[in-house]
């Protein structure tokens, strides 16, 4: 008799994340399938849709990678702080906050040139995002308060903020009593790429370029790496571990709050309580699927772009959106499980040896 | 269900466990008594905690025969030995602190319905049975460690274990409580249970055992000895093994130079927040190397941390080299020139996700800066570099550290801290799980430095390592650094007695 048995390898496959991330969109379209199946569509419409929505025109491109920014920027931040072991689950807050800073300076720039305003807002929406990560940072280097609960419970003010200014302060005179902010002005829109894509692609690449570079590259990512590998090996080097998660969630919060201010200067015509619309929360799947590193982000983030994209693109045909999130949870599910499968070998192990009906055992043990 | 005709309560023939890298147990054999109580020695390292994990159904053995109550068993679970009637008390406890007592006891092995004040009577009534006071409906939370221990063995006795697994149950007592166990585990063993009892203390090894048996590198070296009989000074050579193993030939003596090293009155606390490095005063010059004998967990690895800036002193001076570091950070220790092997490799000397060439350059990553990045090709030229000169077998510098064998971890550590042209190197176990020839590489290594006119402080396990390199010796026990030998004269049993605590400075 022989029994498989799971054996850990002793070095990781070349390239099985991205057999992974594959495997997992292969086990989610399968899946969604069957879902789709079941409440009575024809899964190849659907999904034929799905891609020429997303992926079958410029527009329809541009949309996508509009949608990758914000996804790619909440993952790089989520994935930084991973690099060195944090959780940063407040990348929805911090876009919020990006976003309420860059409106701010659209009302208080109104008379400015557009170049002028932009940046303005750009690094506005960067300082707001960082501050709004400062609390968290400062309890959790200082008194060593778990960053998770204070950056997540932080999401919750971003929204109630967002909500007091546009039912007051904020509130567009003309908008009848609804709790809507004005439009921005046409000067503090983003400029076109191609299609309906935006220049914020450009600046998320390059934001993403840049951060690689510091995590692989710069003493002070290596340091990071060192404190994310092992706590007590960093101590040792004489890294100073607070300054470092210091840094570190700052820098995540003013990441996700630049994808904030892009947001609202390239996509949205306002500011909305639903700017940050779940982005924060999907970036740690973009993160965990990418393992943190920042070269891979991209491509996760265009993946999770289109999926976003061809699911709102399908009520036409009577599917709920809701079937993009369902995906998105399937492809995040199945490459964890092919991720965690590529790790291990399978190994035919003979039963008889141990077999507690053998015969060979009771001489051995003398019973 | 026991079979009356055996007396063994736990029998185990032969156990092979392999992790990737490491044997932790190479045939290993142990054999219980029913209604006794059974010390396993051993030092860290040596396999015991593996073998409890297979005999407590954690981890399956690779080959080897398990036979509890006369019946050969096959685990797959600790559910599986549970049932079997094998309970373990592991030294992280595994309770749930907002959960009473009673509720923790039943954790899982509770009726359907839960009627607390019944269930609550019923523990009571088990916990008086066997002296074990512990209010039912106290939150765990609000207990001492003492009380949370008691509170795991009564989750065993509520399952009915036969056989009790206790993994070095007195680190967290006090004496008192430690002594109150003890009668605890005398009264289970009185029932007709038996009780696996782990420590490396020799003098409650001798208060509350009847048999001992000692393991050393994955194998059981002495089995089933009576504890009555034997001296503690013999069970803990046994357990840092026998006379002229695997060390080559004393070096021959060397000139000392001056002090690279002077402890006075150093106390530190250790990680449970206990004094566990009492009063120490210490000297290394130039050109000597001191040893620390002494059996695991006496306050040596506080003794190295506390050098190298890892824990903070309650008290005392520490001057390395001229320069007092007390209450100073790591990084000035090593620009003052220490050099510093630590007892976990892969986890403190090395970041184990990370590949060869950034563990390599984690001394000297500063010097290897352009601007604000690193000079990529530089840091490889280093690597390339220590791994030539000091001998490490390595695939490619990009590869993960993990992927390096224990001998070859040990060399690339060993070669970025000597290159650094240390005053002062202090290694603790620097040779341990090494093959024949990696401890023979490293320990020449120990002898180049001092040769060299560096000072060495070198804390190890094996004596005929210590009695072979050092050039003064002291042994510790309980946090004190206990009187100096001298390692050309000295006995091992004299030492051992030294060890085992019946030195007169003990107690």
């Amino acid at each position: 008799m022989k029994r498989p048995v799971l054996v850990r390898r002793d070095r990781v496959l070349p390239g099985s994340q991205a057999f992974a991330f594959v495997a997992g969109l292969v086990v989610a379209l399968l899946f969604g399938a069957i879902l789709l199946i079941a409440s009575g569509h024809d899964p190849i419409e659907v999904y034929g849709r799905m891609w020429s929505s997303s992926f079958g025109s410029t527009n329809g491109l541009g949309r996508t990678f509009n949608r990758a920014v914000p996804l790619a920027l909440a993952g790089l931040a989520v994935a930084i702080a991973g690099t060195m072991g944090l959780w940063n689950i407040g990348a929805e807050g911090q876009i919020l906050a990006g976003a309420l800073g860059a409106a701010w300076v659209a009302r208080i720039g109104e008379t400015w040139s557009s170049p002028a305003l932009i940046t303005a807002m750009l690094v506005a929406g960067t300082i707001a995002g960082l501050v709004w990560a400062l609390g968290p940072a400062l309890a959790k280097a200082g008194l060593g308060v778990n960053e998770i609960i204070t950056t997540l419970m932080l999401n919750e003010v971003a929204v109630r903020v967002v909500r007091y200014l546009l039912n007051g302060a904020w509130k567009d005179p003309a908008s009848l009593n609804f709790p809507v902010a004005p439009k921005l002005p046409e000067a503090a829109r983003l400029p076109g790429l191609f299609g309906r894509a935006h220049l914020g692609v450009v600046i998320a690449l390059v934001v993403i370029a840049l951060v690689a570079v510091v995590v692989n590259r710069s003493a002070w990512g290596y340091e990071l790496r060192i404190a994310g590998s092992s706590g007590p090996a960093a101590a040792y080097a004489g890294i100073s571990l607070k300054r470092k998660i210091l840094t570190v969630l700052l820098v995540s919060g003013a990441i996700a709050g630049l994808g904030g201010a892009i947001e609202l200067t390239g996509n949205a015509e306002r500011i909305t309580e639903g700017i940050s619309n779940g982005y924060g929360f999907a970036g740690i799947i973009v993160a965990a699927l990418a393992l943190m590193r920042p070269w891979a982000i991209p491509a996760v983030a265009v993946v999770f772009g289109a999926v976003q994209v061809g699911g709102s693109s399908i009520q036409t045909l009577g599917v709920p959106a809701s079937v993009a999130d369902i995906l998105q949870a399937l492809i995040l599910a199945g490459a964890l499980i092919a991720g965690v499968l590529m790790a291990y070998r399978v190994r035919w192990v003979s039963t008889r040896a141990q077999d507690p009906s053998g015969d060979g055992l009771e001489a051995v043990a003398g019973v | 269900m026991p079979d009356a005709a055996s007396e063994d309560a736990v029998l185990l023939r032969g156990i092979w466990k392999r992790f990737p890298g490491v044997v932790a147990n190479a045939g290993a054999n142990l054999r219980v008594r029913r209604g006794t109580i059974h010390a396993v020695l051993g030092e860290n390292g040596a396999g015991k905690s593996t073998l409890m994990n297979v005999l407590s159904g954690v981890y399956r053995p690779d080959e080897g025969d398990l036979v509890i109550d006369g019946r050969a068993r096959r685990f797959s679970s600790p559910a599986d030995a549970i049932a079997a009637g094998v309970g373990m008390v592991h030294q992280e406890f595994r309770l749930v602190p907002t959960f009473t007592v009673a509720e923790n006891v039943v954790l899982g092995a509770s009726p359907l319905r839960i009627d607390k004040r019944d269930i609550s009577a019923r523990v009571d009534a088990l916990a008086d049975q066997y002296g074990l006071a512990a209010d039912p409906t106290r939150p765990v939370w609000q207990l001492s460690m003492g009380e949370r221990q008691r509170v795991e063995i009564l989750k065993a006795l509520w399952r009915d274990a036969r056989v009790l697994i206790l993994d070095e149950p007195t680190a967290v007592l006090t004496p008192a409580e430690a002594d109150e166990l003890g009668g605890i585990i005398r009264r289970m063993a009185d029932e007709g249970r038996s009780v696996i009892f782990i420590s490396h203390k020799l003098d409650e090894v001798k208060a509350f055992c009847d048999e001992a048996t000692v393991l050393r590198g994955g194998k059981t070296v002495a089995e089933s000895l009576d504890v009555r009989e034997i001296e503690p000074t013999r069970m803990a050579e046994l357990m840092v093994g026998d006379a002229g193993a695997s060390v080559a030939e004393r070096p021959a003596p060397h000139p000392v130079g001056k002090p690279v090293l002077e402890l006075r009155g150093v106390n530190a606390l250790g990680s449970r927040g206990l004094p566990a490095l009492i009063d120490a005063d210490l000297t290394v010059n130039e050109g000597e190397i001191v040893g620390i004998a002494g059996v695991s967990g006496n306050g040596q690895r506080e003794l190295a941390d506390v050098v190298a800036g890892l824990t903070p002193t309650t008290s005392g001076s520490i001057v390395l080299a001229g320069v007092d570091v007390a209450g100073r950070p790591p990084r000035v220790r090593f620009k003052a020139g220490l050099a510093y092997i630590p007892e976990d490799r892969l986890g403190v000397g090395l970041a184990p996700a990370l590949s060869v060439v950034d563990n390599a350059i984690l001394r000297s990553y500063r010097a290897h800066r352009r601007g604000p990045l690193l000079a990529v090709e530089r840091c490889k030229r280093f690597c390339e570099g220590l791994v030539e000169k000091f001998g490490v077998k390595v695939g490619n510098v990009d590869d993960r550290i993990g992927s390096l064998s224990g001998g070859n971890l040990q060399r690339l550590l060993l070669g970025r801290e000597l290159s650094g042209e240390p005053r002062l190197v202090l290694a603790a176990q620097p040779t341990r799980g090494l093959d024949v020839q990696g401890v023979r590489a490293i320990q020449q290594l120990l002898v180049d430095q001092r040769d060299a006119d560096t000072g060495v402080l070198l804390i190890s396990e094996d004596l005929d390592e210590l009695l072979t390199l050092a050039d003064r010796l002291f042994v510790m026990s309980e946090g004190r650094l206990l009187a100096e030998f001298d390692p050309t004269t000295a006995t091992r049993a004299e030492i051992g007695a030294a060890m085992a605590g019946a030195d007169g400075a003990m107690r």
